[in-house]
């Protein structure tokens, strides 16, 4: 009788999800019809946009919720204190080289990297994670590699020196914070239960669903604010600029960080600008892009203190600036 | 056991994003926003979102019991529960803003605004104005390897083998049809060599954009080229010349026959098609071009 009543529970639920939904949808079309034609054309071509990196983006940040409630439900604080050494130096090198295994998008490794936080990874160990894991990873290299006309060495000099960054920039962070950083105190997990397999399973999904439902706004606000920047700021203005070695490089890392491309994708805007802008411009955008860019920073301020975001930023600003000059001088 | 409103309306917006993927993809609206090779990962997403859906329904009643049932083995999360009224109306706002926009509009495609923010990558800048020498008719050209290619897949994989014939076809070849699987190639090669495809009769579509810097006879038949997707779009074109340039407006799509010629654009060499034929078409159901990925052949 039990069985019976919750099946028949489910149905009408279904029904009533199922009424909510053509609803929403209606009402939206008859919205739609009524007054959204009368909005400038330039309106349209910003939604297009933006629901274009909405689109793109959201395959990722599915998978990364998913790895998220993995990890909620199937690691432990033990198997992190075991796994992390205690060492501030290698632990940074492990979780760079970690993250550099990883294929993860900018906007999937935001709720992981919290993720982990919460699970009490050191926040400048999670840090090198977060900044490697977009960069480094083998779509990366081989996109990278094809969009240079199948030329290596921008595909190296992009691993190579976005790995010596991202393990300054974490060690600098490690110098200025040592607690967990989350915008939520209350984020700390308790141990688990023994529970069987399927119920555990069942959990993780729930938890990804609390994850995307958390993040996915913030994702949301950067994909508009990136496409309004994209349809009413003119790309010639950032030329204004652009002259010298330093100016153009701040130049596309201004560029990287309001396109908030994906990071497979970049390499190949990149590549489109070799024939105006010197190489080392091109690099500081290649790495600067994955590791922070505009929606990716929206994220990270809905999951971190907004001290340790801006800090952060800094960190990743300066210091791809300068190890980028530096190679040039070599 | 109560009825969840919370818990309904993340299950009602997870049921309307399932929903929105699974309509982008029936009716190939997905091509306006993401390059269709990555039709596999919204695919993914769609198939994700109703799994979610199902799972988050079991959600929607809660008894005593359950109702902090999954919180207690080990919650580490942020539920919102305890947001305020007008914090959750907040976030779920933001979120519903795709949907909201996804099913009351209709993809647009960019256009000459966008070009003009965007920029023109090889004729950025003022133009110094230099005339043209070279008369077109002086230029011997006879078409006689007509060669039409036949289309090739949509999805812009094309082995190794053939894109280098193709790209062999189109170097020694007199006609050069830029078809939309090849645009990008052949417009690569043809701006970085402009004199090597002097005299040779093109054939291509687009759209009108103009430029500062043209003359009244000249405007930019342009497409917009997507790497992974709308955002990241870059305007392509080549420069054309005809008489009656002035009349056509921004933005009407045009076919263009014409011979490729060599002429300075802001002090540098960039390739013209003097036109000899154009006429006024609908924009196609494709309006975008995809770079060519080769896959090499195993």
């Amino acid at each position: 009788m039990f069985r019976g009543l919750l099946i028949s529970k489910m149905d009408f639920t279904s029904l009533l999800v199922i009424g909510g939904v053509i609803v929403f949808i209606s009402l939206n079309q008859w919205v739609g019809e009524k007054w959204f034609i009368y909005l400038p054309d330039s309106f349209h071509q910003l939604n297009t946009i933006f629901l274009s990196i909405v689109i793109e983006a959201i395959p990722f940040v599915l998978i990364g919720v998913f790895i998220a409630g993995f990890i909620q439900i199937f690691i432990t604080e033990d198997h992190i204190q075991r796994f992390i050494p205690k060492n501030k130096m290698s632990a940074v090198t492990m979780s760079c080289i970690l993250g550099g295994f990883f294929p993860a998008c900018e906007c999937g490794i935001v709720p992981i990297t919290r993720r982990l936080a919460a699970k009490g990874v050191p926040i400048y160990a999670a840090v090198g994670f977060l900044l490697t894991g977009p960069l480094i990873n083998p779509i990366v290299v081989l996109s990278t590699y094809m969009a240079f006309g199948n030329e290596a060495q921008m595909a190296a000099l992009r691993m190579g020196i976005g790995f010596i960054a991202a393990m300054i920039i974490a060690l600098v962070i490690s110098l200025f914070f040592q607690s967990s950083q989350l915008k939520h105190a209350n984020i700390v997990s308790q141990p688990i239960k023994k529970e069987s397999f399927i119920r555990r399973i069942e959990e993780m999904v729930k938890h990804s669903i609390d994850e995307f439902f958390d993040m996915g706004k913030f994702l949301i606000m950067g994909a508009f604010i990136a496409a309004f920047l994209q349809t009413y700021v003119s790309m010639n203005s950032l030329f204004l600029l652009g002259d010298s070695l330093a100016g153009s490089t701040v130049v596309m890392m201004g560029l990287a960080y309001v396109l908030s491309l994906c990071s497979e994708a970049d390499a190949f805007i990149g590549a489109s600008f070799r024939y105006i802008f010197p190489s080392t411009s091109i690099l500081a955008f290649l790495i600067y892009g994955p590791m922070i860019d505009l929606k990716n920073t929206m994220m990270l301020l809905g999951a971190f203190k907004p001290k340790f975001v801006i800090t952060l930023v800094g960190c990743i600003t300066l210091i791809v600036f300068v190890s980028v000059m530096a190679v040039t001088l070599l | 056991m109560r009825f969840d409103i919370q818990q309904f309306s993340r299950t009602v917006i997870l049921a309307a994003f399932a929903i929105f993927f699974i309509k982008l993809h029936v009716t190939g609206d997905i091509t306006k926003y993401v390059n269709p090779k990555y039709d596999v990962m919204s695919q993914m997403a769609a198939g994700i979102f109703v799994f979610l859906f199902f799972v988050q329904m079991t959600r929607v009643w809660r008894t005593s019991q359950s109702a902090r049932d999954h919180c207690s083995a080990g919650c580490g999360h942020h539920h919102g529960e305890d947001a305020s009224l007008a914090k959750k109306g907040i976030s779920y706002g933001i979120l519903i803003l795709p949907l909201i926009i996804g099913f009351s509009l209709s993809p647009e495609t960019l256009n000459s605004t966008m070009a003009e923010n965007k920029g023109m990558i090889l004729t950025k800048g003022d133009a110094s104005n230099t005339d043209t020498d070279s008369d077109p008719s002086s230029i011997h050209t006879n078409n006689s390897e007509l060669h039409k290619t036949d289309p090739l897949p949509n999805n812009n994989y094309i082995e190794e083998e053939d894109y280098q014939k193709e790209m062999e076809r189109f170097h020694e070849g007199e006609y050069i049809n830029m078809q939309k699987d090849l645009f990008s190639p052949y417009y690569d090669d043809i701006s970085l060599h402009p004199r090597e495809f002097a005299g040779k009769e093109i054939k291509l579509k687009g759209f009108v954009y103009r430029e500062e810097g043209l003359r009244s006879n000249q405007l930019i038949i342009s497409r917009f080229l997507i790497t992974h997707c709308i955002a990241d779009a870059i305007v392509i074109g080549l420069i054309t010349e005809f008489e009656q340039a002035h009349t056509i407006e921004e933005d009407q799509w045009m076919e263009i026959e014409g011979i490729l010629d060599v002429t300075t654009y802001d002090g540098v060499e960039v390739p013209v098609i003097k036109g000899k034929r154009g006429k006024v078409i609908e924009e196609p159901s494709e309006p975008y071009v995809y770079p060519v990925l080769r896959r090499v052949a195993e």
